[in-house]
């Protein structure tokens, strides 16, 4: 080789490397910035009250306690040693994990269910005309706040009234596990939709077509060979809704109380008139509340690899 | 009994006319070929007689009953797609099973059908795979497998070829006439590839525009098209056409262009003289080094068992001429030509139809 090429070779090499450094700092950088939250919400909940805020900050606990687990999963808030910084609101921790995780659970998937038809109905049968598949997300334009207060208006009166005029007894959506789902299916109704259009939208007629040359209807056709095709759809889109469900706040805060309580409204419950906010137990439920949407992610990555990349079927 | 009528079926998409009335019979254990180029209805049609489109007026007859409301999969046919529509995410055995456990029909029973179609169609060892992992034949053995083992009198077929590289489509095509002939059904096959069409077709149906052009046999498409449309979609190279009139002159008929003149058969009616016309004749009708007309070689494409020679006369249109490849020709050449008169076909210039 002569010296030239060499050389050549040499500058290419090196600017592949500066090249490949750059990247992956920037990516470093990036997922530095992302982590950061996460890393402090976890160790704030390692941390007593006195390292919560300081200055200069302290980036590790230099105590480390348990003692905001400890509190968040005691019932009795009398209890002495936990009771001390605890809130002035009664609050049961397995109770809203039970809540959130029906409340979560069910609307998930009532609204799977019932979108991923809608969807092939729309797709198939283009219900609705050419434009219907675009105006269904028109509901999330709305922002949450500007519904909240009619909402309670209605859960809370004019559903008794109606149930109390026409059945006699009071029915109230206000604050029970049903209402909640209830309204959870309907905002995420629209996603649903919207995600499983693109995934049936992806699944060739033709093979709907041989089917039915073969003798299926439509139900088995559906089952047998659309449904199963968009199976990693299906999963991502429950998973995408459910965390949606898991960690709204401002329509949950509004229309529960006292009877039911979802993660994120008792996590904001954590603060008391004397003691401000308690951030080490705040943190604590931010770090219980991720785990389950982690574990999901993980035992479903396989789907997930598939469903969030578009075009996974052979045609 | 599995003979096909189609009576003045109509299908429109909104505005659009995608077959204007077509009518045709389809033969028990004919195998019959749709062709002609995209758009012109072909599909439309197979679609209609499978039941996945409706059409919009007219009768399609299955047997002996009217079928344009009977489901699909209550017709009794079998269907091969262009894109095979093989189900990804079943094995070749569930594949093939599909239409057997639609049907219900008992666990060992399927094994043993699912077996024995995929034998006939070489496909055992592939049955525990999946459709992605078949190759282009492979797959389309499966899909003749799913389509065969639910033992349908009518066979139809769109383009199932096309996928495939050419000479894998040339043994298929030899693979599904002796096929045909095993299975002793109707087929109804759909294509635009006109050589296709020739080689296994025992009748073809030339369409354009949504109209059946031609019914017939493939030689006599071949050697009496029509029409100029059926003319030139037959036929490699395409016919050399040339727009002309018809003159009378001492009791004979000579076809008169800008350069040529062409003593017609004396078997062309008198009337036709003084008419506009197009006079075609192919490549292998042209002969070369006689005849009274003189042209220049422009370009040769050597076949090996024979020669394509391009040449002009003075006109606007390129001709073409089949020879025996001892003749040797280079690029600027003078020749002299002349076609065998029987040979030629005249199309009316206005509307196209077959005139002699």
């Amino acid at each position: 080789m002569s010296t030239d090429a060499k050389q050549a070779l040499q500058i290419a090499n090196r600017r592949r490397w500066r090249r490949t450094v750059v990247r992956h700092s920037i990516l470093i950088g990036w997922g530095l910035i992302i982590m950061f939250p996460i890393f402090w919400m976890i160790q704030t909940s390692f941390k007593d009250a006195h390292e919560w805020v300081t200055w200069p900050p302290h980036w590790v606990p230099q105590d480390p306690t348990l003692k905001n687990y400890e509190q968040i999963f005691t019932f009795d808030v009398q209890q002495s040693g936990v009771a001390r910084e605890a809130t002035e609101q009664p609050f049961n921790i397995w109770g809203a994990v039970a809540d959130s995780l029906i409340i979560c659970t069910t609307s998930a998937l009532i609204a799977l269910f019932m979108g991923a038809f809608l969807a092939y109905g729309i797709s198939r049968f283009n219900v609705g005309g050419g434009k219907f598949r675009h105006s269904v997300l028109i509901i999330r334009m709305i922002p949450p706040i500007v519904i909240a207060i009619p909402l309670l208006m209605y859960y809370a009166i004019m559903v008794p009234l109606a149930s109390e005029t026409v059945l006699g007894f009071r029915l109230s959506l206000f604050d029970t596990q049903f209402g909640m789902s209830l309204l959870y299916i309907t905002i995420t109704l629209p996603f649903v939709i919207w995600m499983m259009l693109s995934f049936i939208d992806e699944v060739p007629y033709t093979l709907e077509h041989a089917a039915r040359i073969m003798g299926a209807g439509r139900l088995y056709t559906l089952r047998r060979v659309v449904l199963p095709l968009v199976a990693s759809g299906m999963v991502v889109t429950f998973l995408f809704v459910f965390i949606l469900n898991w960690a709204e706040f401002l329509l949950s805060l509004t229309l529960t109380h006292p009877d039911v309580s979802t993660l994120p409204v008792l996590l904001n419950k954590f603060q008391s008139a004397s003691e401000g906010r308690l951030y080490g137990p705040q943190a604590a439920i931010g770090t219980v509340i991720t785990i389950p949407v982690v574990v999901l992610g993980v035992l479903i990555q396989k789907h997930l690899i598939k469903g969030f990349s578009f075009g996974t079927i052979r045609k | 009994m599995a003979q096909i009528g189609l009576k003045e079926v109509v299908k429109k998409f909104g505005d659009f006319v995608a077959v204007n009335g077509v009518s045709l019979d389809v033969h028990d254990g004919e195998f019959l070929i749709l062709v002609g180029p995209s758009g012109c209805g072909k599909t439309t049609t197979l679609n209609m007689i499978s039941g996945l489109e409706s059409p919009t007026s007219g009768e399609i007859i299955i047997g002996n009953r009217v079928v344009n409301d009977i489901e699909p999969g209550e017709r009794g046919l079998g269907m091969v797609f262009q894109d095979l529509a093989l189900f990804p995410h079943m094995t070749v055995f569930e594949n093939i099973a599909f239409g057997l456990r639609v049907k219900k029909t008992l666990e060992p029973d399927i094994d043993r059908q699912v077996r024995a179609a995929a034998e006939a169609m070489h496909i055992l060892p592939l049955l525990g795979k999946r459709p992605a992992q078949c190759s282009g034949g492979e797959s389309q053995r499966v899909a003749l497998a799913r389509t065969i083992v639910n033992d349908p009198s009518v066979f139809l077929m769109d383009e199932p070829l096309s996928s495939l590289d050419a000479k894998l489509r040339v043994d298929m095509r030899t693979e599904l006439k002796a096929l045909h002939e095993r299975l002793n059904a109707t087929f109804v096959y759909v294509t635009h590839d006109q050589a296709e069409a020739m080689t296994m077709a025992d009748r073809i149906v030339v369409m354009n525009g949504g109209l059946v052009e031609q019914i017939g046999g493939p030689l006599d498409i071949y050697d009496k098209p029509a029409s100029r449309f059926v003319a030139g979609f037959f036929g490699t190279p395409t016919m050399n056409f040339l727009q002309g009139e018809i003159v009378a002159a001492n009791g004979a008929l000579t076809f008169q262009c800008e350069h040529i003149e062409h003593f017609l058969a004396e078997n062309t009616p008198d009337s036709l003289a003084g008419k506009q016309v197009i006079l075609g004749v192919r490549s292998e009708h042209v002969v070369v080094n006689s005849g009274g007309q003189q042209g220049q070689v422009k370009l040769i494409e050597p076949l090996g068992d024979v020669s394509l020679v391009f040449f002009e006369s003075g006109g606007q249109e390129q001709l073409v001429a089949k020879v025996a490849p001892e003749l040797r020709f280079s690029s600027g050449d003078q020749l002299t030509f002349g076609f065998q008169a029987a040979k030629c076909h005249l199309f009316d210039f206005d509307s196209g139809t077959r005139l002699n």
